[in-house]
């Protein structure tokens, strides 16, 4: 499924949020959203998902305009906080989001246990997640996006607080996911995980600096390294400044 | 729907702190009104001066009585000795000095009042000679408590819920928002109503409350109560943005409500602000519950304040709904 952003805009009283972003998330491709905190990656998210409204500008699903239900129940979103009830274990909660999407018993039990195996929470499906680590609260919360079987995941950085090695194996199926079609849009602001990606775009400001394939950004930058790009336009800023 | 209520009975059992809340803490409170306003059997100690034998014994029917023989230092001597008053005559009548209005003194008074028993006779028409403070303010408590409690756990939760960002994760699925506010209302509802089965059994048939009218009547007053509770609490819950904010809301919503509970007459509030009563479900709620605690009423007096709790629960759950678009345009 293909999201297209259109010159979305958003202000809060005069301090500017996003400033006309347009972007095009082609399906069943993984597309990143790199920038510092405050850049604007979560509230453009939300703005897809249709839980803030756009000052200006569209946002589309397969060119559906969204917000839009049936297009939401084709959606897993996983929010920045763990969004998840710490007095239920992590299959209740599994159990309470897949119930809210109409999901059959059965197929939950499966789901349910073939995402905690990818995520390593088998054996711990029964545990309250208000005694688990929070690398643990992480990577259910990422489980529970994920029950519903979407053709879209937005993730709101999901790989915070999740050691190197689970890390990976998260990648791993997320690339698997898109190897089957999933469309996934992603935050991080660690910029050593856009190589996973297969697009990004740089944020900062509530602006886009640079939107391209991850293999065409980095071969701007003269190290390698995707931060590069945020100093190479730093340059420019202030030579255009001082001109 | 079904899956928010189930979810909020789960949750609720695995959290024993709010079940604290609910059960233990408004029956905690209910024994403790019970015994600071039960009748605790204490006997006013007064000192007599110049009083005539039949006033004396009068007195001593219900009162520990001294007599002196010199007009004593009436503060002085009050302080002193721990008397509750001195009573005394001269050609003016009869005098009572006490040091203040308490408990202790309208013993004195009570006592006084006994002296003259022969003469005077006090007739209640709803209630009896043997209900104390809390039988006539019951209908208040049983109210005011079980909604303060719901109020607090019902916004309480409502705030987590966005602070947590579950909220925002639950209506990013392709639900109503009038179904996740039906779901809650009768998640914490049904929570609620047991609460209030709870504490009126515990107040009937252990602390011996009397209640003129119909129990089951009684119960169902507060457990409609209690489902506006819910409303109110996850309508205050939305224009607060964490937890001590809604504990701030506490004494501009509830604290005003308890106002108009019965507590005080509402003919008597000056420039009608009596009449803000028909915008707070306690007063509905509390009047309901006097007419069958106070009076033994039936529904076909009561019904008119059943219709208004739950017409106001209609429109919280309405507004409730709509301001939920905060949280999501569909």
């Amino acid at each position: 499924m293909r999201i297209e952003i259109n010159e979305i805009a958003k202000k809060y009283k005069s301090n500017v949020v996003l400033e006309d972003i347009s972007l095009t998330v082609e399906s069943g491709k993984i597309y990143c959203l790199l920038g510092a905190s405050g850049s604007g990656k979560t509230t453009l998210l939300r703005t897809i998902m249709g839980a803030i409204s756009a000052d200006k500008g569209t946002v589309t699903i397969d060119g559906v305009k969204m917000p839009n239900k049936q297009m939401l129940a084709k959606i897993g979103f996983m929010p920045q906080e763990d969004a998840l009830y710490s007095e239920l274990s992590i299959f209740q909660n599994m159990k309470f989001f897949a119930g809210i999407q109409n999901l059959k018993k059965e197929i939950i039990m499966k789901r349910a246990d073939e995402l905690l195996q990818v995520v390593g929470l088998l054996n711990e499906k029964d545990k309250l997640v208000g005694h688990c680590s929070g690398g643990m609260r992480k990577r259910a919360s990422l489980a529970t996006t994920m029950i519903h079987n979407p053709k879209i995941l937005i993730l709101d950085e999901p790989t915070v607080g999740i050691d190197p090695v689970l890390r990976r194996k998260i990648w791993a199926y997320l690339h698997s996911l898109r190897d089957n079609g999933i469309t996934i849009l992603v935050t991080t602001h660690a910029m050593d995980e856009v190589t996973e990606c297969d697009n990004a775009a740089l944020l900062r400001n509530g602006k886009i600096i640079t939107a391209d394939t991850v293999l065409n950004l980095l071969k701007k930058t003269e190290s390698g390294k995707i931060e590069d790009l945020f100093f190479i336009d730093e340059k420019e800023e202030s030579i255009c400044f001082q001109s | 729907m079904f899956s928010i209520i189930k979810r909020i009975l789960a949750q609720i059992i695995n959290d024993k702190r709010s079940l604290g809340i609910l059960f233990v803490a408004p029956i905690l409170i209910f024994t403790m009104l019970y015994f600071i306003l039960g009748d605790s059997g204490y006997v006013p100690k007064i000192t007599v001066y110049n009083v005539n034998d039949s006033v004396r014994t009068g007195l001593e029917k219900s009162a520990d009585v001294e007599v002196t023989d010199a007009m004593p230092e009436l503060k002085e001597y009050v302080e002193t000795w721990g008397k509750d008053a001195i009573i005394w005559s001269d050609q003016e009548g009869m005098h009572i000095y006490m040091l203040d209005k308490s408990t202790k003194t309208s013993k004195v008074l009570k006592a006084v009042q006994d002296m003259n028993s022969s003469n005077i006779h006090i007739n209640y028409e709803y209630e009896t000679n043997d209900d104390n403070q809390l039988d006539s303010l019951s209908f208040v408590f049983l109210g005011v408590i079980s909604f303060f409690f719901v109020f607090i756990l019902s916004g309480m939760s409502f705030v987590r819920e966005r602070t947590n960002q579950t909220l925002e994760r639950m209506l990013m699925a392709p639900i109503r928002r009038s179904t996740v506010i039906g779901g809650y209302t009768l998640g914490y509802g049904i929570l609620s109503a047991i609460q209030s089965v709870v504490i009126f059994l515990f107040s009937v048939y252990v602390l011996k409350l009397h209640v003129e009218g119909s129990y089951i009547l009684c119960t169902l007053i507060m457990i409609i109560l209690a489902f506006a509770a819910v409303s109110v609490g996850a309508l205050m819950s939305i224009f607060a943005n964490n937890e001590l904010q809604l504990v701030q809301f506490i004494p501009i919503v509830l604290i005003p409500q308890i106002f108009f509970s019965g507590l005080i007459p509402l003919d008597t509030i000056p420039y009608g602000i009596g009449n803000l009563c028909y915008v707070t479900p306690i007063y509905y709620g509390c009047t309901a519950l006097q007419k069958v605690v106070i009076f033994g009423d039936g529904i076909d007096v009561i019904y008119p304040w059943i219709l208004g709790l739950i017409g106001m629960i209609g429109v919280l759950f309405i507004l409730n709904t709509f301001l939920l678009k905060k949280y999501r345009r569909l």
